[in-house]
């Protein structure tokens, strides 16, 4: 407790430095941590804004994750400190991130505008200014990366941007009035790749960046030594425009069905690039091939872009900007490549020949030797995004989809599965310098769909197996809420939590490991108590069931409880026990035991039985027994009443009777019958009085 | 005493307490906080002795205790004392955070788990079909040699399938170690809510709320040790008298009945006479079980399978599974056992760890008592003779069940236990009614003839019929 806020705040941040995945514990820590030095919470706020503000971009999400469970679970003063930046912390957080990590952004951004769940509060998480200011933000931010996809022929001055030096293009651009976020920010990254790639002169300062086009000029390390990395967050950078841009196109005709497919070969291709390890030279040659996508409004071909935005270039000091000529309109691919073979050190000689089918093979094959389902999911035709974006303020003109690009893609993609017999035969080098005819002179069955050009691409990676079965996918469809990341390593998805259980009663069944079939017992459950473990479906049902389990943790931690002399209770008879059920704190209410199931028929004698009152306190009552039975009162603890209790007790005239003593002896019906059997266990318990059911049972019992 | 109850998380302040334990070199004195990694698929196993207590959290990942998950990052660390040898398994990989001291510990990367979990999993099947057919679910008797793990079996098909919703019945049948009771009893329970980590299976209900849901346990008296002794014939029909109660809470519960139940036995049925297993057949014909697992014992499974692999009608088929022994098993030499069970007779009085109970202490005439022991029970001092070769009727009706005792100074120290039959009742009532609970017999004074009592409540003593069983043995100083 008294510890000083440095060293509570120390004690966090090193618990959030090593929160790297989206792991329920420790956040679930993380937040208890939080809940029990609330006096310092101001510093771990700022430990925690902190934090997310350095960490790298793939670990910001379940730093968020953080600060999401703890301003639900705690709330003030967290919400108070933490609202205070908010704006910056997430938007800061968000221009750097992936998009997958976007989408589960603006899910927590959709909880905080909610009052939090099951609580009784119904304000919500945070004020509606602040996440309205983020939201705006938001959608401005959307806009403009639309707009940026479409004019992207056009300099980025006549756009609105920001004025800003070519040389700062990599810096993330950001909606907001703050100043862009200093590179050195980014330095800090421990991750070798980095170090390893980045070019002395660069050092850790904001350096100039060099010209767009010198990534093809020599000595150029962005061309001559591309690393995956690098070149993979440009791809994935370009592709993500070109999402994003697919799916404005798509928010504006979402019944067109090939725009839709476009935008779902795009996503497809992603998960590709996302779960396969690619050469660096294959890289660079889809980065081409994406970037001949990416350029839509062919008619005035000018400039390529000089940036994607948004840009989640995370390493974007090493990054070189998008290697566009800016001077050669009309470039093609093969001019690029005849350009970078004549003026730069000649790249290794399969870099320059190899086609992107053939790396695209290359790349496959092992993933098909290893055992990849052969049956292609047919493609659901409802559209995989479950909460589409709000669609960004005016747009000009919808995008329109050019055939020009998109065969080549798929034209390679059916090449390479043409040549699937041969791996080995590399095909020729002129393989990426085909055009619209000769595709179509090669792929006389595919049908040349001008409006969705992406429908080959479709068919192509259908058909190369190249796109996972939905539901086995690995990563979730980039439109849920949950980035591929916020999966606990380990954790099975969806498809393993469906496993069948396939054990068999027999002994060489048991001996079979099943590892898949473990999740039913963990992830299948996913809502636990930190108090004990116990878990909880998580759906509205299992929400509502750990509410009540957690109210009933509250109830009985009552502190006042130990200092009352609690003894062991007698067993229950056989009777008893045959109709006892097990009281579950989870149920909607308490249910009576002792009344057996027998439902409607016991339930006028449930009314007289579950009168209580509280433990008097007078001594005099205290140990006077039944005037009825006399026999002693039985104090029990009774949850609802949160007090120790007689139960079936009824006070009357200042005398406190059994209830069914006083109902029976109120109707005058029974005085004859001995009241005194004190012997049995019945007594002992209070008056129950087994009946329906239980007299079955105890015909046969005595049977 | 090296520990230090009250301070269990300052480890600081424990690093002076004195060490002078006699403990062997090799076991582990640190007081010093520590965390265990454990790759996914482990176990850490661990014996804490009488004297001290462990204290472990779950700092990452997942953990189970028997079937029992670990709660992550409890504020309350769990606590294991009482001569606990216990393990913890990870499926996932896990981070545990200890303190106190162990006799042993070690991490092992061999574990049946598997085997285990698929045995739920083969269990929950059948559920899945009795829950679609408003049948009876799976139906099963644990068996196998002293030592091999039954116990811990029972323990994490119960946890898994309570984990998964079911409400499972526990029946114990092993007398040497008793069931949310003390040992010498036999116990039924039905598990609808997490299975205590800290103390065996539980607790039985206490006036007051407990932090984790209590079981309500059906208990009888069998008071001996073995099933076996007295040729069965106070055991056997005990036996019948619980599966009739635990068959009339099946038709009755559905939750119940869909869950079926898992029966718990004693080493020493499994021994059997010349491949007979008399106790064996007994249990799965009044319990009408379906499935057997034979746990370690190869000739046991063998002699089991000649006897039931002839049954092949579906109404009285039963299954025999062999599981593998897990090599985690640990003898417990008597002497531990012996600790064991005054432990669990004292936590019946005065509760485990935290949740102190209040029992009292009371004057009893001795007039007042009614006490009886088993006819012609061997002296516990011969107890360990295999004479009881005579075969009369089991079912003895002879009215020689039992014959009143009168209290003598011998009786110090030993429990009785309260039935819920009159004095007046005729012996088989005596004998098949279930116990309402314990009494301890601190002190007899012979000379003003009266009993001091160790009563679970305060109060008069219900004075209904008493057995007064030579097992489990004295506890001596229970109340000093």
């Amino acid at each position: 407790m008294s510890l000083p806020s440095a060293e509570v705040a120390a004690d966090f941040r090193d618990a959030l430095q090593d929160l790297k995945v989206n792991s329920r514990p420790e956040i679930s820590n993380l937040t208890i941590i939080a809940k029990e030095s609330t006096e310092h919470a101001q510093a771990i706020s700022r430990e925690l804004e902190n934090h997310i503000k350095t960490t790298r971009p793939e670990w910001k999400l379940p730093a968020l994750y953080v600060l999401d469970s703890i301003v639900k679970n705690v709330g003030t003063p967290y919400t108070v400190y933490l609202g205070r930046n908010l704006y910056r912390t997430f938007m800061d957080a968000y221009v750097l991130v992936d998009e997958p990590t976007r989408k589960a952004m603006e899910g927590l951004l959709r909880t905080w505008k909610q009052p939090v769940p099951e609580s009784m509060d119904p304000r919500p998480v945070f004020p509606v200014e602040m996440t309205r200011d983020i939201e705006n933000s938001l959608i401005k931010f959307r806009t403009m990366a639309v707009q940026q996809a479409q004019r992207s022929q056009k300099p980025p001055m006549q756009q609105g941007l920001p004025p800003r030096p070519a040389s700062n293009a990599n810096v993330p651009w950001r909606h907001n009035p703050t100043p862009p976020q200093n590179a050195t920010r980014y330095t800090p990254s421990n991750d070798p790749r980095l170090r390893q790639n980045f070019p002395p002169q660069h050092g850790t300062q904001n350096t100039p960046q060099m010209p767009p086009q010198n990534q093809f000029q020599p000595p150029n390390s962005g061309f001559t030594q591309p690393t995956a990395s690098a070149d993979l967050d440009t791809i994935n950078a370009d592709l993500d425009n070109l999402i994003n841009s697919a799916k404005t196109d798509f928010a504006q005709n979402p019944s067109d069905v090939p725009r839709q497919q476009k935008l779902k070969t795009l996503l497809d291709l992603q998960t590709i690039l996302k779960t396969r390890t690619l050469l660096p030279n294959q890289l660079s040659q889809i980065q081409e091939q994406i970037r001949q996508l990416a350029p839509p409004t062919a008619p005035a071909p000018s400039l390529p872009p000089s940036l994607p935005v948004p840009p989640p270039m995370i390493q974007s000091p090493q990054q070189a900007p998008p290697p566009f000529q800016a001077t050669n309109p009309s470039f093609n691919l093969a001019q690029i490549l005849a350009a970078a073979r004549a003026s730069g050190p000649p790249p290794p000689p399969a870099q320059a020949n190899t086609s992107l089918a053939d790396l695209l093979r290359r790349t496959s094959s092992p993933m098909q030797s290893s055992g990849t389902p052969t049956s292609v999911a047919p493609f659901p035709l409802p559209f995989p995004a479950a909460p589409m974006p709000p669609a960004p303020a005016p747009v000009p003109t919808p995008v329109p989809v050019t055939p020009t690009p998109a065969p080549s893609l798929a034209q390679i993609l059916q090449q390479f599965g043409k040549s699937q017999p041969v791996p080995a035969a590399p095909p020729p080098p002129s393989a990426l310098q085909f055009s619209l005819p000769q595709f179509l002179a090669q792929q006389p069955s595919t049908p040349a769909n001008p409006a969705g050009g992406a429908e080959w691409l479709l068919n192509a990676l259908k058909a190369q197996n190249m796109i996972p079965p939905v539901g086995a996918s690995p990563f979730p469809p980039p439109f849920a809420n949950a980035p591929p990341q916020a999966e606990v390593i380990g954790q099975p998805g969806s498809a393993a939590l469906n496993a069948a259980n396939d054990v068999e009663l027999t002994t060489a069944s048991m001996k079979i490991s099943r590892p898949n079939l473990i999740s039913k017992l963990y992830f299948a459950v996913p809502n636990q108590c930190v108090t004990c473990g116990r878990r909880f479906e998580n759906t509205p049902q299992g929400k509502e069931k750990k509410a009540r389990h957690m109210d009933w943790h509250f109830k009985v931690k009552d502190p006042d409880l130990s200092k009352r002399g609690i003894h062991r209770s007698w067993y229950i008879s056989e009777r008893e026990w045959i109709d006892y059920r097990e009281v579950d704190e989870t149920a909607p209410e308490q249910a009576v035991n002792g009344s057996g199931s027998a439902g409607a028929a016991t339930a006028p004698k449930k009314e007289t039985k579950d009168q209580y009152v509280p433990v008097p306190t007078d001594p005099t009552l205290v140990h006077a027994p039944c005037p009825i039975c006399q026999e002693r009162f039985e104090p029990q603890w009774l949850v609802e009443a949160n007090d120790f209790v007689w139960m079936d007790a009824i006070k009357v005239n200042s005398k406190i009777y059994h209830a069914t003593c006083w109902e029976e002896y109120s109707k005058g019906a029974n005085l004859s019958v001995p009241f005194a059997a004190p012997a049995t266990p019945d007594s002992v318990l209070g008056k129950r009085k087994a009946e329906g059911v239980s007299n079955s049972a105890e015909k046969k019992l005595r049977a | 005493m090296t520990t230090l109850p009250g301070l269990p998380g300052l480890p600081g302040l424990s690093l002076t307490a004195p060490s002078s334990h006699e403990a062997p070199t090799f076991v582990s004195q640190s007081h010093i906080t520590r965390t265990q990694e454990l790759p996914p698929g482990t176990e850490y196993r661990f014996e804490v002795s009488f004297s001290c207590r462990l204290s472990v959290k779950l700092i990452s990942g997942t953990a189970e205790y028997f079937g029992t998950e670990l709660a992550p990052n409890s504020k309350d660390p769990y606590l294991f004392s009482e001569g606990t040898k216990g393990a913890i398994y990870t499926w996932h990989g896990c981070k545990l955070e200890l303190e106190g001291e162990v006799e042993s510990e070690y991490v092992a990367e061999e574990t049946k788990m598997d085997t285990y979990a698929n045995a739920h999993f083969a269990l929950e099947k059948v559920r899945e079909q009795a829950a679609q057919h408003n049948d009876t679910g799976p139906r099963v008797l644990v068996v196998g040699p002293g030592n091999a793990g039954k116990t811990s079996v029972v323990h994490i098909l119960t946890s898994y399938a309570v984990k998964m919703g079911r409400q499972p019945l526990v029946v114990n049948l092993d007398p040497r170690q008793g069931m949310l009771s003390v040992p010498g009893s036999l116990t039924a329970a039905a598990f609808s809510s997490i299975v205590d980590v800290e103390e065996g299976w539980g607790s039985s209900p206490i006036s007051g709320p407990s932090p984790i849901p209590v079981k309500m346990p059906l208990v009888y008296h069998y008071g001996m040790p073995s099933p076996e002794e007295n040729g069965g014939k106070y055991f056997k029909p005990l036996v019948t008298r619980m599966a009739l109660a635990v068959t009339s809470r099946l038709e009755v519960d559905r939750a119940a009945r869909v869950a079926g139940f898992v029966i718990d036995t004693s080493g020493a049925m499994s021994r059997g006479k010349g491949g007979v297993y008399e106790n064996i057949e007994h249990v799965v014909s009044e319990f009408s079980v379906n499935i057997i697992f034979v746990l370690g014992s190869e000739r046991l499974y063998s002699d089991l399978s000649r006897k039931y692999s002839h049954r092949t009608t579906p109404d009285d088929h039963v299954t025999l599974i062999r599981l593998d022994k897990s090599n985690g098993c640990v003898d417990r030499d008597e002497d531990y056992m012996k600790q064991f069970r005054q432990a669990q007779i004292r936590s019946y009085f005065f509760g485990h760890g935290e949740n102190t109970l209040s029992p009292s202490t009371h004057w009893e005439d001795y007039s007042e008592m009614s006490i009886y022991k088993v006819a012609g029970e061997i002296n516990p001092a011969f107890r360990s003779g295999d004479d009881e070769d005579d075969d009369d009727n089991a079912y003895g009706t002879s009215p020689s069940i039992f014959e009143k005792v009168t209290p003598s100074p011998q009786m110090q120290n030993s429990l009785l236990a309260i039935t819920s039959a009159r004095a007046s009742d005729s012996h088989e009532t005596i004998r098949d009614a279930s116990v309402i609970g314990y009494l301890y017999v601190a002190d007899v004074d012979d000379a003003k003839k009266k009993l001091r009592l160790l009563s679970p409540q305060s109060g008069r003593t219900p004075n209904n019929a008493m057995i007064l069983g030579c097992w489990p043995e004295d506890v001596p100083g229970l109340v000093s």
